[in-house]
């Protein structure tokens, strides 16, 4: 629905907080990015400015809230206007739940950064969360444009993210076993890899607003979890 | 557990009330209802909404011949109540009217007592025998019009002294006097304040378990609330009729869509 309201003033309105939301998606791409690189690089540093940020990203959150909340009550909007300010509502949770997980990460960084360097850990968790961060991109970009298809393709990688984390979650088992030493680093990054396969749900989420924002339906919820690690056995 | 849940206002399917086929209305040489069909179900609230001059009001004036008091309008097609042609020539307009009640936009009550206001259609169509039996109709109506409170101390006062809201209710009551099995109404609240439309609307929603209610309204909102099934027309076409709930969240029809959100349509 392109066409323009007769009353411009909720144009502007519904503009206003769009921009918002792709204010506070920017922000949150950054603070996967940096988050990540952090943990990686072992910058302690770095970890602390990503979680500074995320103060910004609850901020954009509350004043989204409001704007929202303030469109509702004195424009009724109804159709594809109603499903726009409620997938706007929806994305803005998801968007600051994947700012607190990176903010996790962040913080997790700082603790890792003083006990051993398990860097092929962290090395693939840094490829995990570009791959979560790529999505999330291509889920604001699909929500921008309007286009079900990429949202789709964002909703089918998921599974990709879940397989890193199912090897992650081998992975890290292992290093446990072979040496306890590496339990206390180890728990805090198996942390963090659940936080990213987190992450990635709620990028899931974001593409399914999308859907339903351009259709009207929710999706079909044909799609199988590939987090296997709830019926791993103990012994691998 | 089902109080917690937000009242489902799903249409669950009635009888068929009025069914319209083919319905094409000219005003002289304008054609100001085209191929309109659609299905008015019992006890449920149906609202007509679009822009002025659609059709909208001039489609609910069909429903109980009002347009053959105008000379130049010609109505084709079939309009059946109950399944039989209300256009047959057997048919008395009058009698149709008695089945088929009306509100209007503005109030307009009788100028004489709120008690004959109500009491003048049961006495032409000879629906009480005798004064006790008129009385109880009377009460009952202004009950049912969700006013008797207020004027049940002043029967015999003139029905114009009453204020708008009120002489709403007061036309409301003498619509259902009648008994009548369906109840259309041509923008009933545009003259009220929103107290005074919060009673009409509710009362609306009590009318819908004995009669079938057909609403116009040019406000979206009150159609939201008042009603089950939305039709929607613009230019003389019925665009989309179906489900109130769906076509406020998802309509089929770009126009509906643009006229819903306040788009240039």
């Amino acid at each position: 629905m392109t066409a323009q309201h007769i009353a411009s003033a909720f144009d502007r309105d519904l503009e206003a907080i769009q921009a918002r939301i792709m204010k506070m998606g920017g922000l949150v791409e950054d603070a996967i990015r940096e988050a990540a690189r952090a943990l990686e690089t072992r910058d302690e540093e770095l970890a602390l400015t990503v979680r500074q940020g995320d103060k910004a990203i609850d901020g954009l959150e509350e004043l989204i809230n409001e704007e929202t909340a303030r469109l509702i009550a004195l424009r009724a909007p109804a159709a594809s206007d109603l499903r726009l300010v409620l997938s706007v509502m929806k994305i803005a949770v998801n968007l600051e739940r994947i700012g607190d997980y990176a903010k996790n990460m962040a913080k997790r960084t700082g603790v890792l950064a003083q006990g051993p360097n398990i860097s092929e850990g962290t090395s693939a968790l840094r490829r995990m969360a570009r791959e979560v961060e790529r999505m999330l991109k291509d889920a604001l970009d699909s929500y921008i444009q309007r286009d079900v298809e990429l949202a789709r393709d964002v909703i089918e990688r998921d599974r990709d993210v879940d397989q890193m984390y199912n090897a992650l979650f081998r992975e890290f088992l292992t290093h446990m076993m072979e040496d306890p030493r590496n339990i206390s680093a180890c728990m805090h990054l198996h942390f963090i890899a659940k936080n990213t396969e987190r992450m990635g749900d709620h990028v899931t989420a974001i593409a399914e607003q999308v859907i339903y924002l351009v259709t009207g339906e929710k999706p079909e919820e044909d799609r199988k979890k590939a987090d296997t690690t709830s019926t791993t056995p103990q012994e691998i | 557990m089902n109080d917690m849940t937000v009242m489902d206002k799903t249409v669950e399917t009635q009888n068929i009330k009025i069914a319209a086929k083919d319905v094409n209305v000219y005003y002289g040489d304008s054609h100001a209802i085209k191929d309109v069909n659609v299905e008015i179900e019992d006890n449920t609230v149906t609202a007509f909404i679009g822009p002025s001059g659609c059709g909208k009001s001039t489609f609910l004036r069909c429903l109980n011949r009002m347009n053959d008091t105008i000379d130049i309008c010609r109505v084709k097609g079939d309009i059946l109540l109950d399944g039989e042609d209300i256009y047959d020539k057997r048919v008395d307009p009058v009698q149709l009217r008695a089945k088929v009640g009306m509100v209007f936009q503005k109030p307009n009550p009788f100028p004489k007592s709120i008690y004959d206001n109500v009491a003048y259609g049961p006495r032409i169509h000879g629906l009480a025998k005798n004064k006790a039996e008129l009385d109880e109709i009377v009460e009952k109506s202004l009950r049912r019009g969700a006013i008797w409170d207020e004027v049940k101390d002043r029967l015999d006062a003139p029905g114009t002294g009453l204020s708008g809201g009120q002489q709403q209710r007061l036309c409301i009551a003498r619509a259902v006097a009648t008994e009548p099995e369906v109840l259309l109404m041509d923008e009933p609240c545009s003259a009220l304040d929103p107290i005074a439309t919060a009673q009409v609307e509710e009362l609306i929603d009590e009318l819908r378990s004995q009669y079938s209610v057909v609403i116009v309204t040019h406000s979206m909102q009150q159609a939201a609330r008042v009603s089950q099934k939305t039709a929607f027309f613009h230019l003389g076409n019925l665009v989309e009729f179906g489900p109130t709930g769906q076509i406020f969240t998802n309509p089929e029809d770009p126009r509906t869509e643009s006229y819903i959100t306040g788009r240039i349509g």
